[in-house]
């Protein structure tokens, strides 16, 4: 039996209202600050790296690769930790977040180390006049991207998704350690065959140079920064929209069972 | 400025994946974001 | 946990022994990897004495991804693993057990490969007391190491393609380890052999804590 009374409005409309009012994209207020303030900072790397900053005593000008090689690596390590964090910590209390932190953190890292490579071999023709040295930064980068391509392999997998994190939680887990023995053994290998490493950073590094180092730090901080957080939020869209397809098809299964004409059709998952 | 070469490419090889994968990223997102209902997305 | 490792080592070391597939199938493959060396590197020109101990560590980590593929494959029937879930078998010590399994059928490989280079390279065997102690130590550390990651990979139709790629640069370490002591062994380097075999064990031990820890994980897991 129906009233006429006027309907109510439904619990969390007024929430319902403003979700309907958010855009369609991953970015967010804090996000395009970000954005803003790494443009800023690559900016000014560009004008430190590329003209204040003075060409090396001996390296000439191929050290303003170092402006882009030294931090790439640095934030290349510190998307590693991310996914190895992530992934201890999603093992300990399997919330979606860690382990879209722990894909993130991967992906990015390896994006960090193609340049690491990319600019340590373009370094290194005009230095020591081939693209690739087998030195122990080169070698273990090298691994270390192996390693990467690997981990976001088995990500990509076609297994359940509780299954995938679950893996993929104890590889990411184990990338820092592995990550450290490598280098370890990578370097103690190469040192009895050369002296030095890649980057011979002077203690007496002139002024300017140093100047755009730090400005370097900060650049790729942000960017990484920005880098990450949409990352992170497409790793959780990416879940929940699974998560979506799979109720849809759980609702179609219902609706087909409950149809009273409904074909017997045998669906194999 | 010597080894201009490399340098050049250096950058602008850095920036220029950098950059395409910021827009990967973002145009990702966007559809993504798109597939899910608002209510999931808390941060804008 | 060392009662069920026995149980699942025999276990794995029986089929091995009803199948023969190390017998008929790896150690051929390995042997005609050496074959392969030797085509390629021209043993006329001493590189192939001088390269002996990287090839054949080559040569054992090839064969050693087709024993872990086959190692993981034996578990990864709907059947196998419902059975070990069910059989309440510890996790670390199916782990232990399986590693162990493994590890002995590497062990006969890296003595007949062992014989196999004497033969066709010319090799002179000498410091055996490091060259034995470098392959147990690294032995230990590349089945330890390709279980766990032979159950990150099970049950997937890439497993094969996916395997090689996870577990090689994992192992470098140990490959790098392992050439360097063998070289010492024979003379052919002036540094210490013995740091790099420490090296391989604490790899072994690092791995096969690792493995036994995260062994439960996995297996619940998929």
């Amino acid at each position: 039996m129906t009233t006429t009374l006027p309907p109510r409005p439904a619990p969390g409309a007024a929430r319902d209202e403003a979700d309907a009012a958010r855009p369609a994209t991953t970015a967010s207020p804090a996000t395009r600050v970000l954005g803003a303030a790494a443009l800023v900072a690559t900016a000014l790397l560009v004008l430190y790296g590329l003209v204040i900053s003075p060409a090396d005593r001996e390296m000439a000008d191929s050290v303003r690769l170092m402006y882009i090689h030294v931090p790439a690596a640095t934030y290349l390590y510190v998307g590693c930790f991310f996914t190895t964090v992530a992934s201890a910590m999603w093992l300990r209390r399997r919330t979606p977040g860690w382990d879209a932190l722990a894909e993130a953190g991967a992906e990015i890292a390896l994006v960090f180390s193609i340049i690491t490579l990319g600019t340590g071999s373009l370094w290194g023709r005009p230095t020591w006049g081939t693209y690739w040295t087998w030195d122990a930064r080169l070698t273990s980068t090298a691994v270390l991207t192996a390693m990467l391509v690997g981990y976001l392999a088995l990500r990509r997998l076609e297994l359940d998704p509780a299954a995938r994190s679950t893996r993929a939680a104890v590889l990411g887990l184990l990338l820092v350690p592995n990550v450290i023995v490598v280098n370890r053994s990578v370097e103690w290998w190469r040192s009895l065959h050369q002296g030095s490493t890649l980057v011979k950073l002077d203690p007496s590094i002139e002024g300017t140079m140093l100047v755009a180092l730090m400005v370097g730090f900060v650049a790729f901080g942000l960017i990484f920064a920005w880098l990450m957080v949409h990352r992170f939020r497409i790793a959780w869209l990416d879940q929940k929209a699974d998560g979506l397809d799979l109720e849809a098809a759980l609702a179609a299964r219902r609706a087909e069972s409950r149809a009273p004409t409904a074909p017997e059709t045998e669906v194999t998952p | 400025m010597t080894h201009a070469g490399y340098v050049a490419a250096g950058w602008i090889g850095a920036g220029v994946l950098i950059g395409g994968y910021a827009v990967t990223l973002v145009r990702r997102g966007r559809r993504l974001a798109r597939q899910v209902p608002p209510g999931e997305r808390r941060w804008s | 946990m060392w009662r069920d490792a026995a149980l699942v080592a025999g276990r794995d070391l029986r089929i091995e022994a009803r199948s023969r597939v190390t017998v008929h199938q790896v150690a051929p493959f390995a042997l005609l990897v050496l074959v392969l060396f030797a085509f390629a590197l021209d043993p006329a020109r001493s590189i192939l004495e001088r390269a002996t101990p990287g090839l054949y560590w080559i040569t054992v980590l090839f064969s050693a991804l087709l024993a872990l593929s086959r190692s993981a494959a034996l578990d990864e029937t709907a059947g196998a693993r419902d059975a070990l879930r069910l059989s309440g078998l510890d996790p670390s010590g199916v782990f232990v057990g399986k590693s162990l399994a493994v590890a002995a059928e590497l062990v006969v490989l890296e003595v007949l490969l062992g014989v196999g280079v004497i033969v066709l390279y010319g090799a002179e065997p000498a410091g055996v007391g490091l060259l034995a102690a470098t392959c147990l130590a690294a032995t230990v550390a590349v089945a330890a190491t390709g279980t766990l990651y032979g159950a990150l990979v099970s049950g997937l139709r890439v497993r094969e393609t996916l395997l090689p790629l996870l577990l090689l640069p994992v192992l470098a370490p140990v490959l790098i380890g392992a050439t360097r002591a063998f070289e010492a062994a024979l003379g052919r380097a002036p540094a210490d052999g013995w740091p790099w075999c420490g090296l391989l064990a604490a790899f072994a031990v690092l791995y096969s804590v690792a493995g036994a820890l995260a062994y439960g994980t996995l297996l619940e897991g998929s």
